[in-house]
Formats: structure tokens, sequence, C-alpha cells
């Protein structure tokens, strides 16, 4: 499940909930199109809930990252599970998408 | 000698969460595989899952079997569906670039599993997603 909110700064924070695969990415693609049409520059993926990421649900990750650099922002990824760690190094993606240890983190870097 | 877990499901990516819940049974019966084991596993078989629903719907979804085995030196997951055969060639798999939003699916089986096997035999599709256990 994806829930789309808007911190005071401005970012627009989705929270995952529950696995990422096939079944929610296509929700995650919506929901970051959603965030960058609010005029959201900074989307940060809040993965404090996120149990399990496939390739598909990072495959919307990436989505993501294109469409908010496409906006002139950032999309970051916050609180990743062991697991979805395990995902980005296995795929290399660790620089591209660098994880912060929480929310509140992806967003003070400005 | 384990005894084998098993599912059939149509092949919609909504079935993605039956083989989770497969995998979780599994774990339920043998709480000794230990946990890198079950993620890394876990990461291949739903790779693999993903794909075969991906191209078992195609175009109308059709049926695809489960079954995991849980040995004392290796878990075993065996796929089988009725789809179109599947064109892959694992010597040339390789990650995609960073930006790339798909095509990630095989390789990261791949780096989990110890052993990644597919045929075509008569009308069906077989995958086998083999990881060894830490000893």
């Amino acid at each position: 499940m994806i829930e789309l909110d808007t911190h005071p700064s401005g970012a627009a924070v989705l929270r995952v909930d529950g696995r990422l695969t096939m079944v929610d990415a296509p929700a995650l693609r919506a929901a970051v199109g959603e965030a960058v049409a609010g005029a959201a520059t900074t989307v940060v993926v809040d993965l404090s809930g996120c149990e399990f990421m496939d390739s598909s649900g990072l495959g919307a990750v990436i989505a993501g990252l294109k469409a908010a650099r496409q906006a002139g922002g950032d999309l970051r990824i916050a609180a990743p599970s062991p697991q979805v760690l395990t995902v980005l190094q296995l795929t290399n993606l660790e620089r591209v998408l660098r994880p912060f240890a929480s929310v509140a983190e992806a967003i003070d870097v400005g | 000698m384990s005894a084998e877990l098993t599912l059939q499901a149509p092949g919609v990516p909504a079935s993605l969460d039956l083989v989770h819940g497969l995998l979780q049974r599994a774990w339920e019966q043998h709480p000794d595989v230990v946990a890198d084991d079950r993620m890394r596993f876990e990461i291949a078989v739903v790779e693999i899952a993903g794909n075969v629903v991906e191209h078992a719907g195609d175009p109308d979804p059709i049926e695809f079997e489960l079954a995991l085995r849980v040995e004392p030196d290796r878990v075993e997951a065996r796929f089988q569906d009725p789809g179109q055969r599947v064109e892959v060639d694992f010597s040339s798999v390789t990650m995609p670039g960073e930006l790339a939003e798909s095509g990630r699916g095989v390789a990261l089986a791949l780096l989990t599993a110890d052993e990644v096997a597919y045929r075509h035999d008569g009308n069906l599709n077989h995958w086998l997603v083999v990881r060894r256990r830490a000893a």
C-alpha cells in the first residue's frame, strides 16, 4: 500500500507499507507522478514499513527518480530494510539511490 | 525428507502474494533455515515468479504451479506453467544500467540463488531455483 503525504518543507513523502512488488509498483509510479504534478521537487520514499522489494518495485522507484529529476527535483529513499539494502547492493544502485536513515534525514539534505 | 509445499494460482501479479505466503509457511515449518538464506532465496523465487506471471499472462492468464522443498542442505523451488516458451540465455544475462526501469529480474535471481534453470518440455515451462543452505 502507498500513502502520499506532504511534509511542511514541501517535500512529498510516499510511505510504502508491506511489499513493493509487481502488485504495488504501478501505484508507486502513479503516486510519484501525482507528487511531481503537485509541484513537490523533493520526493522521499519512506521504506520503513516495506518488508520486501523486488525488481519491479525497484523499477518503479527508478521511474520515480527520473520523473522527479525531470521536474528539477530529486527522489530519495529512507529507512530501507536489510532486504531492500541487499537488492540495492546487488543491482549496483546504492549510489544513485543513496539510502537515508530516516525521512527527516532525507529531507534535511536540502 | 521434507514435505513439499505447493500452490496453484492464476498467472496474475496478485498471485505473488500467494508465493510470499507459501514461503512464509515453509519458514514456519523450518525455523532452522537462517535469515540470510531465507531472504536471498525469497528474492530469487519472487523474481522468477514475476517472470512466470509476466509470460503466463500473455495473452490470457493461465495457471502456474509452485512446489517448495526445504532439504537439510538446500532450499528448492520448482515452477511449472503451460505458457509460451521463454527465450532466456543465462550466459548473456547482465545487470542493466542504473536508470533502466526493468530487466533486472533474472540477473537478481542469478545473484541470490546457486542454481536457476529453465526448460520447455512439451507444452510446459519449468523453472528451478536452488539455494544451498549455509553450513
